[in-house]
């Protein structure tokens, strides 16, 4: 019982904290309703149920795997240049990589071990005199083996489509341009909060591989990388994990903890309908951002500083914080007219349009510049969230939100950098005998 | 509500070392007490992506594509972040409320020594054009510092002339202006001669070591009709100011300038010896005057960077090391107080590396200012 009293009190501190901003009074209002009944179609109503972390998603399904799967603990996810002008070959890729996930999301192999490592497409034998020279793929194992005696561990592999694969540096080299949907757009720059690298951005192809053990998810996406040899090569790559509790982030908050319902979209908010082109249909869209924290920064905040900025209390365990009045300065009597609201009370209004599924990533350490005074230089930690959203339509998705977070975010926008990532269509899942994206290209 | 709690401001000025007598009945009620509301404008960051708001200049006149009263304001950091690589001059229109970008300029110009990264030394001319300093780094740290140079835009935002000499080095503070239509005469502190590498350090201090090489130069410009300024001559006025490098906030030197009432001393801020200075007989002196005589120093000040004058002739005095803009009385050095214009708890103290810009509102009944936290233009206003 006094879990629950803890728990009732650390509610109203929530309800009480986003009440500052705004936007408080709808926020508040939606923590009440939001604990009615949820709606059946609700893409995320597995995600509470335990699972064996041994066990075999499927493959073959009305949509792909990695979207409405309950979050595996661990992503690794890899963004491709096409390099191929040849439209066919990349039809081949797409069969291969179809394949060989469907084996590894099995526990197999990526080929068959008997018949020698076998590419999408297979080499051009150099012409004249080099012709001994001409590489012999079968003589490489068809699989490098390191997951070899795991299971399945609940692997998924996505694949998406970038803007690449339909218009490139204003080519179509595949025949695709005209049938781009309109929804996969040129991303905006989100100024505030937006220092993307180019050498970590965008991306003809994508494969989201997650899994209940890291080195099945990267044994995936080597293994297709191997295949993808002459046709398409790895443009940018990112890990992410999700703690094996709960799924704090790493400034030490968690919405979907805290905020029931904050991550409970409609199965239409996901999926792709009649809108859109056909071969887009039970598909959807996912925009991936690599956003670095300045943890060294924000640990030297007050607790105070650090809800407020977030609009939810850390964690019921963590005593108040006592600084309370060092927030709002003493020495400041001028009414300000800029109300900051809280990071939740921005994001709460567009909890519904988008199916959240991200991790947090940890790369070491390596020189930066924060964007923000005092203007530290140094080496810091280079980690944060690999932030990662589905939906039906990034302009009513992902974009709106984030444009209201480069706007108002402005507690937060000081501790976080937007540094890379992309958006790529998803198309659907297919079955036994298809291969992913076929639609796309067999559409009259 | 009133901005200063007089009695906690006489408790200070007495706490302060120089026994400085509290302003009499007689006196102009101090500006900032007058100011009591504050909001943000407009973000400052264009579609180049350029960050880092520090110049804050209103347009005295229509000109091309700028009305009198436009704000203009350079941005000191490019898309990266890194700081001394920023190329835009925007501009936001009061009446619009919008923010444009009048200005941008390639990272690399030939005549510019070290690239562009567009500093706090702006100004606009009468006739339209727009003068800007340029203190350029390639790698956002004082290591690629380059000497820069000032550049003359016309009033449509083309690059039409750019000046680089041996005077120039660094052009850094806000620019204190004499206009005549025909001719102009502009002073602006150089903070740029022989910085020494950061890693060279004063064993006392611990910080980069400070060399007192910082200048005021007077230029004098000639304005023919319908062509870019030239300048007619040019004299160092101050010189021996402190100027260093450093890590985080890349450079330190003489910052602030503004013209007194008199038409003929110049106020300028010494950031490192954290103190407000007079320049006598700036317009008209053939030599320098050193580092001049010492206003106001300490008390309030923490690192003063921009520096105006309030229509009741007071200084504005905006502090590097926290959100804070101090008032004081040019001709006795009395500090009235400061108002905490941004009192961001992400630094501390609260505001620290935040300010630098301000210009006073043409209606006088507020002033304008930048916060780099935020990359915001706000007002501060009656």
């Amino acid at each position: 019982m006094n879990w629950l009293r803890n728990h009732q009190q650390y509610l109203v501190r929530c309800i009480a904290l986003l009440a500052l901003g705004p936007l408080g009074s709808s926020a508040a209002g939606f923590v009440a309703s939001a604990q009615s009944a949820p709606a059946k179609d609700v893409v995320t109503s597995n995600w509470g149920k335990p699972l064996d972390p041994n066990q075999v998603e499927p493959f073959w399904a009305e949509h792909q795997g990695g979207i409405e799967t309950k979050p595996q603990h661990f992503t690794y996810f890899a963004a491709f240049d096409l390099t191929t002008k040849n439209r066919e070959e990349v039809i081949k890729l797409l069969k291969a990589w179809t394949a060989a996930s469907a084996r590894m999301s099995e526990g197999q192999t990526a080929q068959p071990l008997e018949s020698g490592l076998q590419l999408a497409v297979a080499p051009v034998a150099p012409k004249g005199g080099d012709a001994e020279d001409a590489p012999d793929p079968g003589s490489r194992a068809a699989d490098t083996g390191e997951v070899l005696g795991m299971p399945a561990s609940r692997l998924t592999v996505t694949f998406g489509f970038g803007a690449g694969l339909f218009i490139k540096d204003g080519k179509d080299r595949y025949g695709l341009a005209a049938r781009r949907p309109e929804a996969l757009v040129d991303m905006p720059n989100f100024g505030s909060i937006d220092q993307m690298v180019p050498e970590h951005t965008g991306g003809d192809l994508a494969i989201q591989a997650s899994a209940e053990d890291p080195q099945v998810a990267f044994h995936a996406v080597r293994q297709l990388a191997r295949i993808a040899e002459g046709v398409a090569q790895i443009r940018w790559v990112q890990t992410g994990y999700r703690p094996t509790a709960g799924d704090r982030h790493l400034l030490g908050f968690s919405a979907e903890e805290k905020i029931p319902g904050m991550n409970a979209p409609q199965s239409q908010a996901v999926w792709a309908g009649k809108e859109g082109p056909d071969w887009m249909r039970g598909g959807s869209y996912v925009v991936v951002r690599r956003i670095r924290f300045a943890l060294e920064h924000w640990d030297q905040m007050p607790q105070t500083y650090q809800e407020a900025a977030l609009g939810e209390m850390k964690h019921p365990n963590m005593p108040e914080d006592h600084s309370q009045t060092k927030v709002k300065s003493s020495l400041d009597n001028v009414v300000t007219e800029d109300s900051t609201p809280p990071h939740l009370a921005i994001v709460i209004p567009g909890r519904d349009a988008m199916l959240r599924r991200s991790y947090s990533y940890n790369d070491g350490v390596n020189f930066t510049t924060e964007r923000w005074p005092p203007w530290r230089q140094g080496l810091e930690y280079d980690a944060g969230m690999f932030f990662i959203c589905f939906q039906r339509d990034p302009r009513t998705g992902f974009i709106p939100v984030f444009r209201e977070l480069a706007n108002h975010d402005s507690r937060l926008n000081q501790f976080w950098t937007h540094v890379g990532g992309g958006l790529f269509a998803i198309p659907p899942g297919a079955k036994q005998g298809e291969y992913i994206g076929q639609a796309l290209f067999e559409a009259r | 509500m009133k901005i200063f709690n007089v009695r906690t401001f006489l408790l200070l000025t007495a706490l302060l070392a120089e026994a400085i007598p509290s302003f009499g009945a007689d006196q102009a009620k101090p500006f900032l007490e007058t100011i009591h509301h504050r909001r943000t404008l407009v973000s400052t960051i264009p579609d180049s992506g350029d960050l880092n708001p520090y110049a804050v200049v209103v347009a005295p006149v229509s000109a091309g594509r700028i009305q009198k009263g436009d704000v203009l304001i350079t941005n000191f950091n490019g898309l990266t972040n890194l700081q001394g690589t920023g190329t835009t001059i925007v501009d936001y229109s009061p009446v619009t409320k919008q923010l444009t970008t009048f200005a941008h300029v390639p990272q690399h110009l030939p005549q510019c020594p070290g690239g562009i990264g567009l500093s706090t030394a702006l100004t606009m001319l009468k006739s339209g054009w727009v003068i800007v300093g340029s203190a350029p780094s390639t790698d956002g740290t004082t290591r690629t510092l380059g000497a820069g140079c000032l550049l003359v835009f016309d009033s449509n935002g083309q690059l039409a002339t750019t000046w680089a000499n041996d005077n120039i080095r660094c052009p850094w503070g806000n620019v204190a202006l004499i206009d005549n239509g025909s001719s102009a005469t502009l002073f602006v502190s150089m903070a740029g001669f022989d910085v020494p590498p950061l890693q060279v350090r004063d064993p006392v201090t611990g910080y980069p070591v400070t060399v007192n090489k910082g200048t005021v130069l007077r230029i004098n410009l000639s304005i023919p009709e319908g062509k870019p300024p030239v300048i007619t001559d040019q004299t160092v006025v101050a010189n021996g100011f402190g100027q260093r490098a450093d890590r985080d906030v890349f450079l330190v030197g003489p910052t602030g300038l503004v013209m007194a009432a008199d038409g003929t001393t110049l106020y300028a801020s010494d950031a490192l010896g954290n103190q407000v200075v007079a320049i006598s007989e700036a317009t008209a002196r053939k030599d320098s005057a050193g580092t001049g005589r010492t206003v106001s120093k300490d008390g309030l000040l923490r690192r003063p960077l921009t520096i105006a004058m309030a229509p009741n002739g007071n200084l504005l005095v905006l502090n590097a090391k926290n959100g804070q803009v101090v008032e004081l009385n040019p001709l006795t050095g009395e500090q009235f107080g400061a108002q905490w214009i941004d009192n961001n708890p992400a630094q501390s103290p609260p505001g620290n590396g935040d300010l630098f810009g301000l210009a006073i509102k043409p209606d006088g009944r507020g002033f304008y200012y930048v916060q780099d936290d935020v990359n915001s233009l706000l007002e501060a206003t009656q």
